[in-house]
């Protein structure tokens, strides 16, 4: 029950995701934060605070990396307080000119309150990923009802 | 109890009542729900059926619950495959909350029964759907539809 999974279809290449994703400047504009690595099988990965202060929100070590397709990291409280779930991030081709996005949030059993964090962030990040690759239009949406994550 | 549920949450840019309209009008359904729709007063009490173009009727039931444009409550039964049918009726409640720009829509489907096959083709279809409907309703351009030049779509 405590696995996280959340799909979503986009008029978009599976490039382009991976670089929502994986490229600072591209993640700012809808995740309002950056995520900061070589993207390497082993390397660490930083989910930094958006303001420009590189605050770690979030950190972990990427675990697997095939551009464009797949992209397994951990995802850990910086203060490593709880043990880290894992997020994985599927690109597929789905139809012409569209591609389909599976996150799955896993291993989250032991850490509930970030269990309820980030059910309630990823659609609101994957929404706004959706709107910017189709029309270019974001929206602050921590600025709005929910918490971070 | 035992219990199966799927939950989908998403934002779309687009204002509340469209997105209400866009759930519950045939002619905005057929658009984005891969040429399907739905036939109901949406009064609570009334009947409500959904029907496909290559199957007919799919699935059908009766509206618990309704308060335009903010949430509706279905209790919705699979028609057409005898081992979804089988399991009986769900309950569907769809919520709709003005988030500045945006519709926050939460999809909640639920049957009391423990690892349910409806509820597995149902998170299956649910995705599609509602990015179909994002695309819809933010570009004019739903997916499978290559019909609708963007202007029309909106209106």
């Amino acid at each position: 029950m405590s696995d996280y999974v959340y799909v979503t279809y986009i008029y978009t290449t599976a490039q382009k995701v991976w670089d929502a994703i994986t490229k600072p400047e591209f993640a700012h504009r809808y995740w309002m934060h950056t995520n900061v690595s070589d993207w390497k099988p082993g390397s660490r990965w930083e989910h930094q605070h958006g303001d420009g202060s590189g605050k770690v929100l979030i950190d972990g070590t990427v675990l697997e990396s095939s551009p464009p397709r797949r992209l397994v990291m951990t995802w850990s409280r910086p203060d490593h307080s709880q043990e880290p779930s894992r997020v994985t991030f599927d690109i597929a081709d789905y139809a012409p000119g569209i591609i389909c996005l599976t996150i799955t949030h896993d291993q989250l059993e032991h850490d509930p309150a970030m269990a309820a964090s980030v059910s309630g962030g990823w659609p609101k990040v994957l929404s706004n990923l959706k709107s910017l690759l189709e029309t270019g239009k974001t929206e602050n949406i921590w600025l709005t009802k929910g918490k971070e994550g | 109890m035992a219990q199966s549920s799927f939950v989908y949450v998403t934002y779309i840019r687009s204002p509340q009542q469209k997105v209400w309209d866009a759930l519950t009008k045939p002619e905005f359904q057929k658009l984005y729900w891969f040429g399907g729709h739905q036939e109901s007063s949406w009064k609570k009490g009334a009947e409500w059926k959904m029907f496909m173009p290559q199957h007919g009727l799919t699935d059908s039931g009766e509206i618990l619950e309704s308060d335009p444009p903010n949430r509706v409550v279905i209790k919705w039964r699979n028609e057409f495959k005898p081992e979804l049918k089988a399991e009986g009726y769900s309950q569907c409640v769809y919520e709709l909350a003005q988030e500045g720009e945006l519709t926050k829509l939460t999809i909640v489907q639920t049957i009391e029964k423990e690892n349910a096959q409806f509820i597995q083709a149902v998170s299956g279809g649910w995705p599609r759907i509602l990015s179909s409907l994002q695309s819809f309703l933010e570009t004019g351009r739903a997916h499978g539809d290559t019909r609708m030049p963007a202007e029309q779509a909106h209106e």
